[in-house]
């Protein structure tokens, strides 16, 4: 069994340079909504959280297309879960940028804190007051599974791997690896938007979350009608 | 100095999404990505130098997320290796999606892949024939998704 395969490395680079040219736009908008929500707060531990969450979904499905070796019989098996996920993208966007603008009275989705008075705000600011830079994770480990164009196309190569592989377990492994660095890749380019939007200059700007608020309303609600139509 | 902010701070914006979109459109102008084949109808066929290779996709109409059967023809001499072809997107880099075709007798060569879906909703794919020793061709078709 080898352990180096060149197609890992390929995925790596393809990660990084379609991170680039790809995620910018899918992944991109969540990026800049979570790091508006941590306005000014540092932005490592949750950014890290939620890719090592979006890693995490990679390489399980990757494991799982290497079991299998079809990319189509899971992919369709998947489907409906990934409607799911687009679908609850554009609500916590949309949530966070209302509650970002204070539209929402229910503070920050992650991390203010609020007096609540009714049940509902109550039970919003228990979810968010798990101070919540943990919550990063669980939403990285569900957004992982948002459709989205080179993800398929990796989790082919992971599928191929997997029907190319002498044993079944060779395969879950390669599966596994190939997403991991594929994942892996994707990395910078969103640490690097998470970055730019909390540049030091634009902190506690009021007019940048207008926008952003604005932004992601759109991105929000362009979501779920792609979740729809998905 | 305020107004100064909330200016570069437009700015800034604007110019950041500027950046995506640039970064996440490839800048191939739109003519060179004519579509010049009608894959949900059949075959089509281009030119590589003198000899002429032939593309079908099946089963029809051509649907992402399904694996598809490609079918390669090549006219005239057999090449040294077989052909491949892979698949992208003409407007969205979408990562390397190669499909290893197989010789089936009488310069026809098969093999099988799957086109992904993009969430953009854009449907316009290509598949690049290589031929390697001959040169390559590009079928831009569209698919159903």
């Amino acid at each position: 069994m080898s352990f180096i395969d060149p197609l890992y490395l390929v995925f790596l680079a393809t990660g990084f340079t379609v991170g680039f040219g790809h995620c910018v736009g899918m992944c991109g908008p969540i990026v800049v909504s979570l790091s508006l929500n941590l306005k000014g707060r540092n932005l490592y531990l949750p950014h890290l959280l939620y890719n090592a969450g979006r890693i995490i979904t990679y390489t399980l499905l990757g494991g799982v297309m290497g079991a299998t070796g079809s990319f189509s019989m899971v992919a369709s098996n998947i489907a409906g879960i990934q409607q799911g996920a687009l679908i609850f993208a554009g609500i916590m966007i949309i949530i966070m940028a209302l509650a970002m603008s204070g539209w929402l009275p229910l503070g920050r989705t992650f991390g203010d804190h609020y007096n609540p008075e009714g049940f509902v705000v109550k039970g919003f600011q228990k979810l968010s007051r798990i101070d919540t830079v943990v919550a990063y994770l669980p939403v990285g480990l569900l957004l992982g599974l948002l459709p989205c164009g080179p993800v398929y196309t990796a989790l082919l190569a992971a599928a191929g791997a997997g029907m190319n592989a002498p044993t079944t377990l060779e395969g879950i492994i390669k599966g596994m690896v190939v997403m991991f660095c594929f994942g892996i890749g994707t990395v910078p380019t969103l640490f690097l938007i998470a970055k730019l939007v909390d540049m030091g200059w634009l902190k506690n700007r009021q007019i940048i979350y207008r926008i952003g608020t604005v932004l992601m309303l759109i991105v929000g609600v362009y979501f779920i009608y792609q979740g729809l139509m998905f | 100095m305020r107004q100064e902010i909330h200016i570069s701070s437009i700015i800034f914006t604007f110019a950041f999404l500027l950046l995506v979109t640039a970064l996440s459109v490839n800048t191939v102008s739109a003519g060179a990505w004519a579509i010049n084949c009608k894959a949900h109808d059949g075959k089509c066929s281009l030119p590589i130098g003198k000899e002429t290779v032939t593309l079908e996709i099946m089963p029809r109409p051509v649907t992402a997320m399904l694996d598809l059967t490609f079918t390669v023809t090549l006219s005239g001499k057999p090449p040294e290796q077989a052909p491949y072809l892979d698949l992208g997107m003409p407007a969205m880099k979408m990562g390397p999606n190669r499909v290893q075709l197989k010789p089936a007798g009488n310069g026809v060569y098969k093999g099988k892949g799957v086109i992904v879906r993009c969430k953009s909703g854009r449907r316009t794919w290509f598949a690049n024939v290589v031929v390697p020793g001959a040169g390559e061709a590009k079928f831009v078709f569209d698919v159903v998704y």
